[in-house]
């Protein structure tokens, strides 16, 4: 199997390195200053001050971020969205009807196990981790995708599911 | 002696006029540390060896290294969460009278069920990781037996009973020193009411056992739902819910690991810095977010769980995010502005307290990131999500722990460890802990799966680096080690004097070393507070409309009901819940009868406690479908049965009613709510 720098992904971890960095240059600042001799007074003063800018500038990205992010959220809405593949999960196996999926068409997968909890993670041909979404026992999980580049698509167990969930794998093909 | 003590404490801490802890907190804190301490070495060796697997340098089975996986989340889970009540149990007894029997008592079920865990794992092979997802705990796949499955449940309950223990008596004797729960979290204060709130390791040992108490019902509820089916294969769990509940108790738990830890931090940064960590407006009403937003952010877990109410996704959403508020603005904020310009003394035990700080934020940024439904379905359980925990459980939580036994060594050396190894420690953990994450927030961000005995072809790599770096963390920890050494060994040579004796009859005279009294041995008495404080239903309105719902209740029993509810097993056992709630109003009414009342103290708030942890279990498990359905035919013994559920719930109202008004009552409506919430999901017969 081979894995690649998904962009989404990367992204992501940029983000959170430069968070990090960001962070962690605070403390070492913090440290450095620690041996200085400011009175009490004068660090609370500056503090509060930035304190309350700090709130206010989570809060605003709280309500940006969360807020944005609804706009993208992975659950299937509304009625039939196109061709329903229907996939279930069982100890350590995948079933996956059909298997050959037309590319640029959206498909519904109804995602449901017939033993213990597993996850459909949906790896693209290049090895990027698209997506994923649980297999429970007793429910259906209904993703809605549309594929866009042709080829196998391999799936990997992102659940633990016992002895052999890091063998559990399955693939199914994109064509045109 | 003077100047021997302030090596470890800044000069200005004198000034801040804070108790000296007592002999029996020492040796309490150093129990609850040691063992703590031993359980992490012993784990992180797990950890390292499955790590070694993943890098195909060592060749554990797929059996065993999921063995050891599930071995390492149950055993970190009971090592750190022992050392940090500890922790908080120490910092906290200075101004309220816990009690030591209690302690103890949580000890001993603690250390027995992670005994049991052990079992359970390596001689019984039981896999199914920590989390114990329902069904797969008897989807064995042929690895391990019914009776392996039965320990480890029964072990983490103990577990569960331990920790709710502790959350019972920390919830009684904070808000009977303070003067009730408002007071105790500082609501009184923020209204402008009370210009003396609690310190602030109340305010967090408050909040912390409100949500264990809540959380380790949840546990204690799943835990015996499971244990049930394991007795009666007829039983059946819905397994949303058993998810929901399952994540509830292990998500607030680990969460309150941390929580549990800030109450002791709150107490160490003044020692170094020479400013107190006072309650302030902004503290209290970071608490009651944080009260608020740890229970509802568990939900991200199942984010991925499409069926999951809406509702319910989004409000994790909101309250993931939010409960990093609290700790960035307020808790880390103020931590670094009492370090800032404070001429800090730089320590061991300082230097591991403000790394913790770094791993924190550091670890929670992951989590928020995580904690976006499009970021979650892009990083759903790869290993970003072990990166994140890792992060601000190793990094911060463990650095916590290590920093509390630094400091007790300190306290009792006078001195602290030398430069070099203070360098040598923290530099190879520090390097070695953001190198192993480091390792697996890339691996995540390349969407390697977690919980993998073998990762896919080609990402051995990140592995065996992760390996080097445990290795480093391991080599830092093991200077850590050496170093606490050093400071016992200073500390016990300062317990003794040198004197020379002379023999009165021969005239001899030869050194002998004499034990001197530890510090704070010459021990202050505990503040004194009644227990238990106040009645469950308190004046006539209040019984008034407890014998109301009462009367209500008793519907519960009426043939026309029970003979309704018989069209599900969910129904019936929502009817049970309802004869439950009868008996247990019923108790608690009898308990707030102030002749009763009077009668009530800490014998029977003993007996209170015992009847609060075990009547739910006895409850759920009389619920089994094998026992109730031959009755189910037979009237009388049907009738019967129903006045047991109710005879039941009449010992959990007296054993609340024995607990005091703030304490009584929630442990009145866990009780009540456990029955309720096990009918929603558990059915079968």
């Amino acid at each position: 199997m081979r894995l690649h720098y998904g962009e989404p992904q990367v992204a992501i971890g940029i983000a959170f390195v430069v968070i990090a960095v960001l962070l962690a240059a605070v403390f070492v600042v913090g440290w450095r200053r620690s041996v200085a001799d400011v009175p009490l007074e004068r660090v609370q003063a500056v503090g509060y001050w930035v304190r309350k800018r700090w709130l206010a500038f989570l809060c605003a990205l709280l309500v940006v971020v969360v807020g944005l992010s609804l706009f993208r959220l992975p659950y299937a809405s509304g009625g039939t969205h196109g061709r329903v593949v229907t996939v279930k999960g069982g100890q350590f196996f995948w079933s996956i009807d059909p298997g050959r999926i037309r590319a640029d068409a959206p498909v519904r997968f109804d995602v449901t196990s017939v033993d213990v909890n597993h996850g459909f993670g949906i790896y693209d041909p290049a090895g990027h981790l698209i997506g994923s979404v649980q297999a429970m026992p007793g429910y259906h999980n209904k993703l809605d995708l549309t594929f866009h580049t042709p080829g196998v698509y391999r799936i990997l167990c992102l659940e633990y599911c016992g002895l052999a969930h890091h063998l559990m794998q399955a693939s199914f093909t994109v064509v045109r | 002696m003077e100047a021997a003590a302030t090596a470890v404490v800044h000069p200005r801490y004198v000034e801040l006029d804070v108790a000296e802890p007592r002999v029996t907190e020492r040796h309490a804190a150093w129990l609850f540390a040691g063992t703590g301490v031993a359980l992490f070495a012993v784990m992180g060796l797990a950890g390292l060896a499955m790590r070694l697997t993943q890098a195909e340098v060592l060749g554990l089975s797929p059996a065993w290294f999921y063995r050891v996986m599930t071995l390492h989340g149950a055993g970190m889970l009971a090592g750190a969460l022992l050392a940090m009540m500890g922790a908080l149990w120490y910092v906290v007894r200075q101004t309220v009278p816990l009690s030591m029997g209690r302690l103890l008592t949580s000890y001993v079920l603690i250390v027995v069920g992670a005994v049991a865990v052990v079992a359970a794992t390596l001689v019984g092979g039981f896999a199914a990781g920590w989390t114990f997802l329902w069904p797969l705990p008897f989807h064995a796949a042929g690895q391990w037996s019914t009776w392996a499955t039965g320990t480890f449940l029964v072990g983490l309950l103990l577990v569960g009973a331990g920790f709710f223990l502790f959350c019972l008596d920390v919830l009684m004797k904070t808000t009977e020193t303070y003067g009730g729960l408002l007071r105790t979290l500082g609501v009184t204060y923020l209204r402008g009411r009370d210009d003396s709130p609690p310190p602030p390791q109340v305010l967090a040992a408050t909040v912390v056992a409100i949500e264990g108490l809540e959380a380790c019902a949840a546990g204690v509820m799943i835990l015996v739902a499971l244990i049930s089916r394991m007795l009666d294969p007829k039983l059946t769990i819905d397994a949303l819910w058993a998810k929901n509940f399952t994540y509830f108790f292990g998500h607030s738990v680990f969460n309150l690991i941390i929580y549990l830890a800030i109450g002791a931090v709150y107490v160490l940064v003044p020692r170094y810095a020479g400013r107190p960590w006072r309650t302030t407006k902004p503290i209290v009403v970071a608490w009651l977010f944080t009260l608020l937003f740890v229970m509802a952010a568990y939900s991200h877990h199942l984010y991925m769980d499409f069926v999951q109410p809406g509702g319910l996704q989004l409000m994790s959403t909101f309250a993931s995010f939010g409960a990093a508020i609290p700790v960035g603005v307020v808790t880390a904020f103020t931590g670094l502005m009492l370090v800032w310009g404070s001429r800090f003394r730089w320590t061991l035990a300082s230097s591991l307290v403000y790394l913790g700080f770094a791993g924190w934020v550091i670890g929670g940024t992951g989590a928020v990131l995580d904690s976006i439904i499009p970021f979650n379905f892009l990083f759903h359980n790869t290993l970003w999500v072990v990166a994140h925990f890792h992060t601000y459980l190793l990094l911060c939580v463990i650095f916590w722990e290590l920093a509390f036994v630094a400091y007790l060594l300190e306290e009792a050396a006078g001195a602290t460890a030398s430069r070099a190894q203070t360098r040598l420690a923290l530099g190879g953990m520090g390097i070695g802990g953001y190198g192993l994450v480091g390792m697996w927030y890339l691996s995540g961000v390349l969407g390697i799966p977690r919980r993998y005995a073998a990762h896919p072809t080609g990402t051995a790599g990140y592995s065996l680096a992760a390996s080097i770096f445990v290795i480093v963390f391991a080599l830092g920890f093991l200077v850590l080690l050496w170093a606490f050494a050093g400071l016992a060994r200073t500390a016990r040579a300062r317990r003794y004097e040198h004197v020379e004796v002379t023999d009165t009859w021969s005239g001899g005279r030869w050194p002998v070393r004499r034990r001197l009294d530890e510090p704070g041995a010459a021990t202050r008495p505990l503040p004194r507070v009644t227990e238990p404080l106040g009645v469950v239903f308190t004046g006539p309105t209040q019984l008034g409309l407890a014998v109301a719902a009462a009367v209500v209740s008793l519907a519960a029993f009426f043939p026309q009901v029970v003979e309704a509810s018989e069209t599900s097993t969910g129904y019936h056992h929502l009817d049970h819940a309802g004869q439950f709630l009868f008996g247990a109003l019923v108790g608690a009414i009898v308990a707030s009868l102030p002749r009763v009342a009077a009668r009530l103290d800490r014998r029977t708030a003993d007996l209170g406690i015992a009847a609060v942890i075990a009547v739910p279990v006895v409850m759920m498990l009389v619920m089994l479908p094998s026992l109730y359905g031959p009755v189910e035919d037979r009237p009388a013994l049907h009738f019967l049965y129903h006045v047991g559920i109710a005879a039941l719930g009449l010992i959990i109202g007296l054993g609340a009613g024995a607990l005091g008004k703030v304490t009584g009552r929630i442990a009145l409506v866990l009780g009540v709510s456990m029955a309720v919430m096990y009918a929603a999901g558990v059915g079968g017969g």
